[in-house]
């Protein structure tokens, strides 16, 4: 690095100029001139020779070099002038938080997998509950109920019919799988009680008057027979005089309903 | 006054035409710059003392560019290249400013 030892043919005063006092007297290359006179002279006017021509062409070279590395070091990220440690170091740290980036979305995921199974438990659960809620519905005769069944039709001219015979029918119907039975508009339930009032019939306290209407759902092809076995529930009405004729029916539709009422006392045992 | 004017035309090209600089060059090509403005401080000196010789700055602006960008190639090598190449441009800048001060001298006459 030699740059300013440009006197080879003569003696080099000393090592690079000290920075101590010096007179800035005319130097010992141009005795008759100053330095200021030289650089002067070399301005102007421009002269084409060859030491300025060659100068122009090695100035014209840093230029270059000096506008492009300005213009990298302005322009381009910071990673385009960096070392090869320094783009290791920083190639290890966005691994590293890559990884740990990745370890959070694995368990961001596992918890959102984790909630929609939950979720998913809890609509499940919710359903059950509500077909639950409708079959205790049909039993407790909260909710109207469709299905196949008879349709039993008691006509009594002469109020021989009296509750007991009513209730046989019921029992009967029942044994045979009936699952929701209404008579005349009054949904018959597990809780359902019979009485004779003067010279009719009343359910749970609603009188009931001829022709009775039973509508049960069930299997017909149990039902009907069950009806009819020889003994049972029409021969005993057909003794008292009464008429009954049983239908079987595709679609019954049994929709009286009855009040859902709260126990008083009796809780569920079960948790 | 022509090197005024090429130095001129250097910056303006190298702003305009915006060369792509390959990969290999690109690390020693501040630390190029920086010796090659050594240089130039050199012979702008030797200038004014009236003893500069164009083969001489010749000689010296390539050799202190290839000399710097070599030191750099080795510490990257060695593994000290950062250290090596802040050493370079710390000489390499002392050079500058003594350069400089008598060229103010000359100048300025103080």
């Amino acid at each position: 690095m030699d740059a300013n030892d440009n006197a080879p043919e003569q003696p080099v005063p000393g090592p690079p100029q000290p920075a101590g006092p010096q007179p800035a007297a005319p130097q010992p290359g141009g005795s008759e001139q100053t330095g200021r006179q030289r650089l002067k002279a070399g301005l102007w006017p421009p002269r084409l020779s060859r030491a300025q021509l060659v100068v122009a062409l090695l100035l014209f070279v840093l230029g270059l070099g000096l506008a492009i590395q300005v213009r990298s070091t302005s322009e381009s990220s910071a990673l385009r002038g960096a070392r090869q440690e320094d783009l290791v170091r920083i190639l290890d740290e966005l691994d590293g938080r890559t990884k740990r980036l990745e370890d959070e979305k694995q368990k961001l995921e596992d918890q959102r997998k984790e909630l929609e199974n939950s979720s998913d438990q809890a609509e499940e659960a919710r359903k059950q509950t509500v077909e639950k809620e409708r079959q205790l519905g049909i039993l407790a005769g909260t909710v109207a109920a469709q299905g196949p069944g008879i349709t039993l039709k008691v006509t009594d001219p002469k109020g021989q019919v009296e509750s007991d015979m009513l209730l046989d029918t019921i029992q009967e119907l029942r044994a045979a799988g009936a699952e929701a039975i209404q008579i005349n508009g009054v949904r018959v339930v597990a809780g359902s009680y019979f009485s004779d009032e003067n010279g009719g019939v009343a359910i749970d306290g609603r009188k009931i008057s001829q022709p009775y209407e039973f509508r049960v759902i069930g299997k017909p092809q149990d039902l009907e027979p069950a009806l009819n076995i020889p003994g049972g529930v029409i021969q005993t009405l057909e003794k008292e005089q009464a008429t009954a004729t049983v239908t079987r029916s595709a679609k019954i539709v049994v929709d009286a309903l009855r009040p859902a009422k709260q126990p008083d006392y009796a809780r569920s045992s079960s948790p | 006054m022509i090197a005024v004017l090429g130095l001129v035309a250097g910056v303006v090209a190298g702003l305009l035409v915006r060369p792509e600089v390959p990969a290999v060059v690109e690390p020693y090509l501040p630390i190029a710059v920086v010796a090659a403005l050594d240089a130039v401080f050199g012979g702008l000196r030797a200038m004014l003392d009236g003893i500069f010789v164009d083969k001489v700055f010749v000689v010296s602006f390539l050799s202190n560019v290839v000399v710097a960008a070599l030191i750099v190639f080795l510490g990257d090598k060695l593994g000290v290249g950062a250290q090596l190449s802040t050493g370079v441009v710390v000489v390499l800048g002392i050079r500058i400013f003594s350069n400089a001060a008598a060229i103010r001298r000359h100048v300025f006459r103080a």
